[in-house]
């Protein structure tokens, strides 16, 4: 027997999906280890194991896939927790991290304050040398330059070093020789030089997303290594693959030297697990949440595909590799609630996360969380999570809101309820910022949730935001675990050929689409992607001669050999009307870029199916509860969760509970089980 | 059915947003000139069929609100004779216009035959003709030799060209580019009106009409309730303007009354001085828009900007000022008087919402140039914004923003991205970076200048300066005990060696291989700069922004200079 897992490190929680090769896929939860995550992987590893009967070594040895996500990255940018950094960069030109070309998001707003860089400006140095944009040398590199600022570096204990120089994306060599002698001077620093990371014109997002990449690159890199290290002592012979946050994954040597294309890992399965779970329901216009112990991930599907960004932002960092349209913010289980110098209630972003998380966990945490609200008002089953192996205590969870009650002049239970009140609603901000704020009404949307504390909160979110339709996944709360093992391999390469449009020369693009083709099933080789399993999507970015700006439109693999781009320009014509309101037919076009995407097809897993049943055989007897969004305490039926067969339907109030999570229906709502096994949601 | 869905009203508001930020991207990214797509000055808007606001992206928000009432003298000149289809152009400053060099094109979007709105999109375009290449002429005494006036002037009937009328206008620009941009604007209004009509078939008329009037009801009612905030009251602020272009060492005053009563407020410049006979003069439009930009900085940022705002406001401009200059002034200057306007709007408040004006902005001074690109053999117009964005004034509590540049942006203004610049304008940069010392110093500091410092490799380049910020009283304010920020400066170091330094509105040569160097001052501190923790001020000298006397002088910080660590201090307050 072979297993194939899907692995998500959280913030508080690590999920696992244990898809063997006959049977049901098995999901598992367990507490995350900051201190060392490998530590939560391994007891997930450990778990799954003595539920297949065998040894941790000998189950190891037949898993043949560990597709993994980690907010480890994401995290380290949220909290400040980077590596220290120290950035080489062109004489006279040092402040543009900083500077972001002087924008000011929020316009009229005199309190708005810019980023703190995340390197200071005293370990932002400048080293002699000159690089034109056609790539002529103006002056040469200064080694004595670039010595001294090292020894600086060294002397205050620099674990990584960007280089990022001018017009670098034309001519590499001054980097490369500041990388080589970074290296040297430096031994086990991380180097990162601006022209391997994102070899495209335009400093300000080059020099931004390199500083992002070194920032994270010691911090994954010493937990790939770990892990690695652990898998293959303990026995694993598999193939490891790191979720990439352009919704692709990707092999450990690739994400380590672009540690930053992980800093949406963990979420960038979420889309394409909500497709899996949809499917069955054949909707293609979907709204994924993902709420854990820390964070709130919202994605907007249209048309069954997330929109993706190369001018995305890591909170307010310019960023330039390609990601998916993924907005977070602070709101998880662990969320802290808290009184602020107005006397408001406010939930978050601050969180108790999994050390020592909230007070009703007993491992010494006595702030009041989101989640001791949940239990105190009878939302989560007292006799825990993890089939009881996560034993949540009332009393300490009554303890740590009786001195926010107190402060506030309210009973435990009303602010409790006021907790529950606070976070649901700055969750539904969250879904309107990616949908009401872009002109998406989100009344016609579903609401895919995931996360341990998402169906819990769901129905509060929905009824805030009129949403009338909840999908709940059975595996919902480790949902992006599952995702990752649908989610397939994937390269993106770029190559530059600038040439007018209707005089190339077609060997060379043929040349050049080879060589994007090599490199494409080189990289899919490397990962182990057989031939059979591979394909390749060419694209050309194209725009009229004295734009500055150009667009992606596909190129086809017979255009390509053929050497025509008759039907590029086409498209390019359809395309620039459709977007920007006009075309101009008779103006010349000019070709910047060539683009390939490498995808190795991975098995997608076919989801269970579940066999039918009714209600009624689930039900466990009646608990009081606090449920939204009537903001009232109910006697409420209990389900077991895993014993609702398909079509299986209940009227709300209704708790119906699974091992990770608890599913709230609350009155005037209900609930039926799709074929999969999966809740839906809606008003009665 | 007649009632108002709060929900709907929302996601109505957030969508109109939304198709304005798309039109804004046909602009970013199709247009030729960097001023528009590097720097994006410009900005888009939806207006219902009288021409109100609907909602704007405010990207310079000088632009922004000369567009209601450009729409309304598009409106006023053909009234019943718009049809679908149809494309206006517009930039006379006497008819609504803020400056010429910012074009307006406006379209009208018809639902089941009836004009149901306007999409319109205002861009500071190369070139629009006029005595001087680039648009700044500061010997002009009047407006024929500023610009081509474009009055109300349909482009496009019923999706036809108007070639000789487009033949007529291109005829008296300079740059062939601004063709190209001009198509641009207009895609970006097709984009506008799609938007609007997805709006209106999904939702019908009647249902989104009566959503848009309560959306005016209700950004009224936020207007008011962020006003009745201010203390009622009589308040009175001054600033000085500094040269004419024409009398050295000239000065004009403008001064402003604000009225605040309950939930309306009112702006006279009464007291302001005439106009004067160069280009230093605003037109009505520019001048209003200054003063609800300044205004928008003391409320909640989050307002929604539709017509509904403008309700409780009054302004009484003069005629004859220098705020409103009569016909035919010439007027070009306009919108760089919003920095001595904003003065003395904040000097006028600062009384009265001591938590919420700033100090100071930096005063830009600027320059445009233009010249031929020897590597293409074609004519280029840059005006050089990352050289001239400075920092603005502190606010109790929060130090001020460095390199945001001039109030009238509102920090929308991006400076140009360095290798961008490089590859589309015969200049080598050689130094852009923060200005140490440039901050008025403070318990919370000004925000940071920067000194740029490049190569003209163009030939036969004309630079005109415009701006102010190099008289001593023109720095940037202090408020509470802060002090001014730093001085601007331009010098041009010529290949004969010779060291130029050009005053504000001076047209010079500048010869190939002359390096232009540039320092953009900061913004005014805001409370005793005694008060600043001894540790922020280290820090700052260790990062290089502030020097070691500075520390001493102004803050009476004492820093080692191997550690960096906080030797001295002396003059402060007991604790």
């Amino acid at each position: 027997m072979t297993y194939r897992i899907g692995v998500d490190v959280g913030g508080t929680f690590t999920d696992f999906l244990l898809q063997p090769a006959v049977g049901r896929p098995r999901a598992v939860k367990v507490p995350s280890t900051p201190a060392d995550p490998t530590d939560g992987v391994f007891a997930g590893l450990a778990e799954m194991a003595t539920g297949e009967s065998r040894s941790l070594g000998e189950f190891l040895g037949d898993v043949e896939l560990i597709v993994h996500g980690t907010t480890i990255t994401t995290n380290a940018v949220l909290t400040g927790d980077v590596a220290r950094v120290g950035l080489l960069t062109t004489r006279g030109f040092r402040d543009a991290l900083a500077m972001r070309r002087g924008i000011r998001e929020a316009q009229y707003d005199n309190r708005c304050r810019a980023p703190e860089p995340l390197v200071p400006r005293w370990l932002r140095l400048p080293v002699t040398e000159r690089v034109d944009a056609t790539g002529a040398v103006l002056a040469p590199l200064d080694d004595v330059d670039v010595h001294d600022a090292l020894a600086r570096f060294a002397a205050v204990g620099v674990e990584a070093v960007a280089v990022c120089f001018l017009h670098a994306w034309a001519n590499p060599a001054h980097e490369v020789a500041a990388e080589r002698l970074a290296t040297a001077a430096l031994p086990g620093a991380y180097v990162t030089r601006s022209s391997a990371i994102l070899p495209q014109i335009r400093f300000t997002e080059r020099v931004s997303t390199t500083v992002l990449n070194a920032a994270v690159g010691p911090v994954l890199g010493r937990y790939l290594d770990r892990l690695t290290t652990r898998l293959t002592l303990t026995g694993f012979r598999g193939t490891l693959l790191v979720m990439q946050s352009n919704g692709g994954v990707a092999a450990p040597a690739t994400a380590r030297a672009a540690a930053a294309s992980t800093l949406l890992s963990g979420p960038a399965a979420a889309p394409t697990a909500g497709g899996a779970y949809t499917a069955a329901h054949g909707l293609r216009d979907f709204i994924t949440v993902d709420m854990g112990g820390t964070s709130f991930d919202v994605c907007l599907v249209k048309d069954g595909a997330a929109a993706l960004t190369a001018e995305g932002r890591i909170g307010r960092y310019p960023f330039g590799l390609p990601m998916l349209a993924i907005h977070t913010i602070g709101a998880g289980g662990g969320s802290i609630a808290w009184i602020d110098e107005g006397g408001l209630l406010r939930v978050g972003p601050r969180s108790a996360g999994a050390a020592p998380g909230p007070a009703c966990y007993a491992r010494g945490g006595t702030a009041p969380t989101c989640t001791d609200a949940d239990l105190l008002l009878g939302r989560l089953d007292p006799a825990g999570l993890l089939g009881g192996r996560l034993r949540l205590d009332p009393v300490a969870a009554r303890g740590a809101l009786e001195g926010l009650a107190a402060r506030l002049g309210l009973g435990v239970e009303a602010a409790a309820a006021g907790v529950v009140d606070v976070i649901d609603a700055n969750m539904a901000a969250g879904i309107r910022h990616v949908t009401v704020e872009r002109g998406h009404d989100p009344r016609g949307l579903v609401l895919v949730v995931a996360g341990g504390a998402g169906p819990v909160h769901a129905a509060g979110i929905a009824g805030e935001l009129g949403i009338a339709r909840i999908l709940v996944p059975r595996d919902s709360s480790i949902f992006c675990a599952a995702g990752m093992l649908f989610t397939d391999l994937r390269h993106d390469l770029v190559r530059t050929l600038v040439a007018p449009v209707d005089a190339l020369d077609a060997d060379r693009l043929r040349r050049l689409c080879a060589a994007l083709a090599r490199d494409g099933h080189a990289a899919l080789a490397e990962d182990g992607v057989p031939e059979t399993r591979r394909a390749l999507a060419l694209g050309c970015d194209v725009r009229y001669v004295g734009q500055y700006h150009e667009l992606t439109v596909p190129l086809l693999a017979e255009e390509a050999e053929a050497g025509d781009l008759s039907g590029v320009a086409k498209r390019f014509h359809e395309a620039h009307d459709r977007l920007y309101g006009y075309a101009l037919p008779d103006t010349p076009l000019e070709l910047v870029n060539v683009r390939a995407v490498a995808t190795g097809l991975v098995d997608r897993p076919r989801l269970p199916e579940v066999a039918p049943g009714a209600a009624e055989a689930a039900r466990r007897g009646r608990r009081r509860a606090w449920l939204a969004p009537e903001r009232a305490f109910h006697e409420v039926d209990r389900y077991d969760g895993l014993g609702l067969g398909a079509g299986a339907r209940l009227a709300g109030p209704a708790l119906v509970e699974l091992p990770l999570t608890t599913v709230v229906v609350p009155p005037a709502w209900r609930l039926e089980t799709d074929r999969h096994g999966s809740f839906v949601l809606e008003p009665a | 059915m007649s009632a108002v869905d709060p929900v709907l009203a929302s996601v109505l508001q957030r969508r109109l947003r939304a198709i304005t930020q798309e039109m804004g991207l046909t602009l970013l990214r199709t247009t030729r000139s960097p001023i528009l797509n590097e720097a994006r000055d410009f900005v888009t808007g939806l207006y219902d069929a009288q021409g109100r606001i609907l909602e704007q992206a405010e990207y310079i928000p000088i632009l922004a609100f000369a567009l209601a009432p450009a729409c309304r003298a598009v409106l006023e000149a053909f009234g019943d004779d718009v049809h679908p289809g149809d494309v206006f152009l517009h930039n006379d400053v006497f008819s609504g216009g803020n400056q010429h060099n910012d074009v307006a094109v406006f379209r009208p979007v018809f639902h089941e035959g009836r004009l149901v709105a306007w999409a319109a999109t205002k861009g500071h375009q190369a070139d629009i003709g006029g005595a001087q290449a680039g648009g700044y002429n500061p010997k002009a005494t009047e407006v024929w030799q500023e610009a081509l006036r474009i009055p109300p002037l349909r482009i496009v009937e019923r999706g036809r060209p108007l070639r000789d009328v487009w033949r007529l206008v291109l005829a008296n620009v300079r740059l062939p580019i601004v063709a190209e941009d001009l198509r641009a604007q207009i895609g970006g209004t097709v984009v506008g009106e799609r938007g609007v009509l997805e709006v209106y078939r999904r939702h019908g008329a009647a249902t989104v009409e009566r959503h848009l009037d309560f959306l005016f009801d209700a950004a009224e009612r936020r207007m008011r309730s962020e006003l009745r905030r201010i203390p009622d009251g009589t308040y009175r602020g001054e600033s000085t303007v500094f040269y004419d272009g024409h009398h050295p060492g000239s000065r004009h005053r403008i001064v402003v009354t604000i009225d605040k009563r309950g939930s309306d407020i009112a702006f006279d410049y009464t007291g302001t001085d005439p106009q004067t006979v160069g280009f230093v003069n605003a037109p009505y439009a520019s001048s209003f828009s200054a003063a609800i930009l300044t205004l928008l900085m003391l409320v909640d940022p989050d307002l929604p900007h539709n017509a509904g705002i403008l309700r409780p406001l009054r302004v009484h401009i003069p005629r004859g000022t220098i705020l409103n200059a009569e016909f035919p002034a010439a007027t070009t200057f306009g919108n760089t008087l919003a920095g001595p306007h904003s003065d003395a709007i904040f000097r006028a408040l600062a009384p009265a919402l001591p938590d919420r004006v700033s100090a100071g902005w930096n005063r830009m001074l600027g320059m445009t140039v233009t010249g031929l690109d020897p590597r293409r053999g074609r004519r280029y117009v840059d005006i050089l914004f990352l050289a001239l964005k400075g920092g603005s004034g502190a606010v109790r509590g929060l130090d001020g923003y460095d390199h945001i540049g001039l109030i009238n942006t509102a920090g929308g203004l991006l400076a140009q991205d360095y290798e961008m610049l490089e590859v589309h304008t015969p200049h080598r940069l050689r130094r852009h970076e923060y200005l140490p010392d440039s901050a008025g110093p403070g318990r919370w500091r000004g925000g940071l200048g920067v000194e740029t410092e490049f190569e003209v490799q163009g030939a036969d380049v004309t630079g005109v300066v415009f701006g102010d910020g190099v008289d001593e009283e023109a720095r940037a304010f202090g408020l509470f005990g802060g002090g001014p920020g730093a001085l601007n400066a331009i010098e041009l170091a010529t290949p004969d060696g010779a060291i130029v330094v050009p005053r504000s509105k001076d047209v010079v040569a500048i010869p190939r291989g002359t390096v232009f160097r540039q320092r953009a001052g900061g913004g005014g501190g805001f409370g005793e700069p005694r008060e600043r923790p001894a540790e922020t001020v280290a820090a700052e000298v260790r990062d290089g922004v502030l020097s070691p006397e500075a520390a001493r002088r102004d803050y009476g910080v004492e820093v080692h200079p191997g550690t960096f660590a906080v030797e001295r201090v002396t003059g402060r307050p007991r604790p």
